[in-house]
């Protein structure tokens, strides 16, 4: 590192801009305004396809394959979304898109719930219990990051096939319960950062481990606990190749699932009604993260993931 | 936090799991109360489903003690293997005609011989290509459900005068290339407008153009993708290429909308003939009515007039998975299909032709298809011809469409895109059959 | 350490200890063991030796899934990386609206792969897409991002920028976390933007940096569902077939699952000697604080 640090913050806090020379400030306003504009376009290359799929989803059929594309529709066609969630429903018998919306809520709050337990309980011993041997499973562990899950596919489906459980849920959300080692590292990483004083402190008081992991450590890790269960709902959420090995009955389908088979099985895909459907998996997740970023990025960057 | 809040979290977690539990319940099949129920899963959605689901009320109302469930599976034919071998299938699958050797080897399906024999449904009661199509090994392993039958379509109005009927149109590959310099159109800026005729659309049959050039895929165990006729074949698809220009093909193509949809490059009149199926006027029906169209015999190399009235045969088949709680209720069913009157109705319904050998005139005169006539005689032609029936043919098929997209994309001659391709496929035939079907001989 | 504390910690793991043996350490050694096997899901497997791996040496598709694979990731990884950083130091600046931006950043990381794969498979259409029609604004012929081998690749590069939003927020909170001194520092140091950047914010963030690109890189090995969905068999002649599509097909549609272990093992390796290669590369390059 070039840089020393020298403690100068004394002056700057009395007066932020005297020892900065005239240009600096023009520079400064520049600068912000040069970060506006470049968030701007990156915003708007990154909002496009969403602001089309908005688009399409109250579009007429016909109006979703015209050349050049029209951005604004000849008529605002609303029901475009009740259309698509009973779409196929009366072949079907059932309605499709609330059934894989009913599939994927399950299969993902069971996963969210499981890897917060598991993996803060692991993490906990990992990070404030001394154990022999624990040290070396760690480093065990962080490996495992690097199997691909790929590699493991095929045993694990003939061990589910085996307890027969192919065809349910339960291959999707059980081995949450059983932690996973990015998790582990994550929560780890944060349980060191708070004192051990604290914990000898309640041990002191005659508490167990149980009781300080659950009235001491757990309180304090709130961010680090969403991050975990932010990531595994996404994970879940958007999981396209365990519910394809899995799951069998149209009925059991997932939202990702879902989808496809709206894009492949009906020869004339229906864009509008596709893209409504879209719009409809996706907003409830948007609308999560838009509340839950400052905790989520907070528990990230506390946690010190590095 | 207190131990009440994680004492209630827990609560909620088990709560969770309940749920779960016994939404998987609910959502599992439900059984009918006194009849045995028999889950039937078929690819179809939309009208093709909403026949056979006429068939299967039918069936229903005809008997009181079984009762058919049918359900629309994506992807039905994977979802039927892992479901056979998670050891809970369908009682009824209804699969493709190519798949039934890979089925079959893998020992996923139900041996229909002895069933079949007792219900008089053999080799006299269907027709002969058909039959062929759904035995393997001397076996039978499927019954059809919908067949059809392959041949070149042209768009009426697209086409000069002096060729817009089936009469006048040109016979052979070599009238039809002619045909495809006269009518075929450049837009102002090079791309193509109009193609007389595309090799690559639809592209569902690529492992086909060695036989409509007279050659054969498998010669009795040996694989022979790669013969005269083949390349013969292959450099005639390489020269539509170079023709119209590879580039400008795959953007021209990249345009084409879905084959179900007022977009489809026929519809549209973007190619003024295809290679399609006998379903293709059912589509037209429904998403360009009033397209004005013919069917010829698929056109044949001039100098083997031997092949002139040929056509590729394919099947939508019904098995019955190995495993399946009621083989003979799931038979019955079968069965029913089978018979002269339903089986009309049905393929009616598919504008397909029919599979049997006894067709009724009544099947002609209401049939939604004009050139259901045509379709049927070359079903019946000894010249029509299926795919290969082995265990790989899953793998070869794939292989064959990737040197074909060589050759278009001309990333390889034709010539060498074969021979590639024919040792690969040797290659996994050899390994095939000294690993999966010597197991079971 | 006393007795009770390890009788506790191991009662503390034992959910890991028994998700380590049941879905790491059992599935790596059947895998090795059915990769020595002639196996699918129907049958029971019967021993062929190491004629998995021989086939392998001499499968051309394999090799070819290979370098797709490879020239995926080289494209993917380090221009995610790239983006995300550049992202996660914009919403540092501490502009107004950060939590809009962010959100809207993150937006395509929320979406279903699929339901992502199908509005590019329409946007990048070449008769009636979005963006050719922008091309075509701009009087560019654009190229057939669908349809030719050569920029098949490319447009799932292109696409995959799109989903550099989790990692921007892996970057942003390792931004978050350097100390605002040294910023101050250099500020009195009249250092630009160029030299601060260069000086203190990467070298800061560099451990971040190795993570993100580990994780990146074996994510990248396992891309399927974008791919799977768009180009069917890895349309046109395989410019898209990727690893995990080939050993999928492997496994559960060829009936080999022999075959696609042993494809899953020689994965494995690859990543195992990868993961290595880039932390021998980061001992002279990755800054940890204090060291």
């Amino acid at each position: 590192m070039s840089i020393t640090t020298t403690d100068a913050k004394g002056d700057l806090e009395t007066d932020p801009n005297a020892s900065k020379p005239q240009g600096f400030r023009r520079n400064k306003t520049l600068f912000i305004a040069l970060t506006h504009i470049t968030l701007i376009v990156l915003s708007v290359t990154f909002f496009m396809p969403f602001l089309w799929m908005l688009v399409t989803s109250i579009k007429p059929i016909k109006e979703t394959m015209t050349n050049p594309p029209t951005w604004i529709p000849s008529q605002l066609l609303w029901h475009n979304y009740p259309d698509a969630i009973t779409y196929d429903s009366k072949e079907l018998g059932y309605l499709p898109f609330p059934t894989y919306a009913r599939n994927t809520l399950i299969i993902t709050l069971l996963s969210v719930a499981g890897a917060v337990t598991s993996n803060s309980l692991v993490a906990y011993s990992f990070a404030r219990i001394k154990w022999p041997g624990r040290d070396l499973f760690f480093a065990l562990t962080l490996a495992t990051m690097t199997i691909p899950f790929p590699v493991l596919m095929v045993p694990v489906f003939s061990l589910f096939r085996w307890i027969g459980w192919v065809g349910s849920f339960k291959p999707l959300w059980v081995p949450a319960f059983f932690a996973n080692a990015f998790s582990i590292f994550l929560l780890r990483q944060f349980f060191k950062t708070i004192p051990m004083e604290l914990s000898e402190a309640a041990k002191i008081d005659g508490c167990s481990e149980l009781r300080i992991f659950l009235d001491v450590i757990a309180p304090l890790s709130k961010p680090a606990l969403s991050v975990v269960a932010l990531f595994t709902f996404m994970g879940a959420w958007n999981d396209f190749l365990g519910p394809l090995i899995y799951l069998v009955d149209q009925h059991t389908f997932t939202l990702s699932l879902g989808l496809q088979a709206y894009q492949s099985q009906h020869g004339g895909t229906q864009w509008n009604l596709l893209m409504a459907a879209s719009v409809i998996v996706v907003a409830p997740v948007i609308l999560v993260f838009f509340f839950a970023q400052k905790v989520f990025i907070q528990g990230i960057a506390t946690s010190g993931l590095k | 936090m207190t131990t009440q809040t994680v004492a209630g979290m827990w609560a909620a977690a088990v709560a969770l799991v309940v749920c779960a539990t016994v939404g998987e319940k609910v959502v599992s099949r439900q059984a009918s109360t006194d009849k045995v129920t028999v889950i039937y899963w078929e690819k179809w959605t939309g009208s093709e489903a909403e026949e056979m689901r006429k068939v299967v009320t039918a069936f229903n109302h005809s008997q009181d003690k079984i009762f058919v469930k049918y359900l629309s599976i994506s992807g039905v034919d994977t979802k039927t293997m892992l479901a056979t071998a998670g050891g809970d299938p369908p009682d009824i699958a209804g699969i493709w005609q190519d798949q039934i050797c890979q089925f079959a080897d893998e020992g996923a399906l139900t041996d229909l011989t002895d069933m079949g024999k007792a219900a008089g449904l053999d080799t006299s009661y269907y027709i002969p290509g058909f039959w062929d199509g759904i035995t393997f090994r001397k076996r039978l392993w499927a019954l059809p459900s919908t067949p059809a039958s392959i041949a070149l379509h042209v768009r009426t109005d697209l086409v000069p005068p002096d060729v817009n009927t089936p009469e006048t149109f040109p016979k052979t590959i070599e009238g039809l290339d002619k045909l495809v310099d006269r009518i075929s159109k450049k837009r102002k800026d090079g791309g193509l407008q109009l193609a007389g005729f595309l090799p690559s659309d639809p592209g569902w049959w690529n492992w086909a153009w060695s036989g409509l050039f007279g050659g054969k895929l498998m010669d009795g165990d040996k694989v022979t993708i790669n013969s005269p006729e083949a390349i013969r074949a292959f450099e005639w698809i390489d020269t539509y290429g170079k023709k119209f220009g590879s580039k400008e093909v795959q953007s021209f193509q990249s345009g084409f909308g879905n084959f179900g949809s007022p977009q489809d490059p026929f519809m549209d009149g973007k190619v003024a003939t295809e290679i399609n199926g006998v379903w293709k006027a059912n589509y037209m029906k429904v998403f360009k009515p009033g397209t004005p169209w013919f069917a010829v015999p698929i056109p044949y190399p001039a100098d083997r007039p031997d092949l002139a009235g040929h056509t590729i045969l394919s099947q939508d088949v019904l098995t019955i998975p190995r495993g399946a709680k009621h083989v003979k209720e799931a038979f019955e069913f079968l069965k029913y299909v089978q018979r002269q009157d339903v089986m009309e109705g049905l393929c009616t319904g598919h504008g397909k032709n029919s599979p049997l050998m006894k067709v009724s005139e009544k099947f002609f005169d209401n049939h939604p298809n004009k050139s259901i006539r045509l379709f049927d005689a070359l079903a019946r032609s000894p010249k029509a011809f299926s795919q290969p029936k082995v265990g790989i043919y899953p793998q070869m098929s794939s292989e064959i469409t990737v040197a074909f997209q060589e050759v278009t994309t001309e990333q390889k001659t034709p010539k060498q895109a074969l021979d590639d391709c024919q040792a690969r496929v040797q290659k996994i035939w050899d390994t095939y059959k000294a690993q999966v079907a010597g197991a079971d001989k | 350490m006393n007795k009770r504390d390890a009788r506790v910690g191991i009662l503390f793991a034992l959910p890991w200890i028994l998700g380590f043996m049941i879905f790491t350490i059992y599935p790596l050694l059947a895998s090795l063991f059915f990769s020595f096997t002639n196996y699918s899901v129907l049958r029971p497997p019967a021993m062929v030796g190491a004629a998995n791996y021989v086939d392998l040496a001499h499968d051309g598709v394999f090799w070819k899934s290979l370098s797709n694979t490879f020239l995926y990731a080289i494209g993917a990884v380090p221009l995610s990386a790239v983006i995300a950083i550049i992202l996660a130091m914009l919403l540092n600046t501490k502009v107004k609206g950060m939590a809009v931006y962010r959100t809207i950043f993150f937006l395509p990381s929320l979406v279903p792969m699929v339901a992502l794969a199908t509005l590019f498979l329409w946007i990048f259409n070449g008769d009636y897409g979005l963006l050719n029609v922008a091309f075509k604004v701009v009087h560019i012929t654009p190229p057939n991002w669908l349809g030719d081998p050569a920029w098949t690749k490319w447009t799932l590069i292109l696409i995959t920028m799109w989903g550099s939003g989790q990692a921007m927020i892996i970057y942003l909170a390792g931004l978050q976390d350097v100390p605002v001194s040294l910023y101050e520092a250099a500020d009195l140091d009249g250092a630009t933007f160029w030299s601060k950047t260069k000086n203190v914010t990467l070298p800061m963030i560099s451990p971040v940096i190795l993570f993100n690109v580990i994780m990146g890189m074996i994510g990248s090995f396992q891309v399927f569902a974008i791919p799977y969905v768009m180009f069917p068999d890895g349309a046109p002649a395989r410019a898209t077939y990727f690893y995990t599509m080939y050993l999928f097909d492997n496994a559960f549609k060829y009936q080999r699952m022999g075959y696609a272990s042993a494809m899953g093992w020689v994965m494995f390796l690859i990543t195992v000697i990868l993961t290595l290669a880039a932390m021998k590369f980061s001992e002279r390059h990755v800054h940890y604080e204090g060291g």
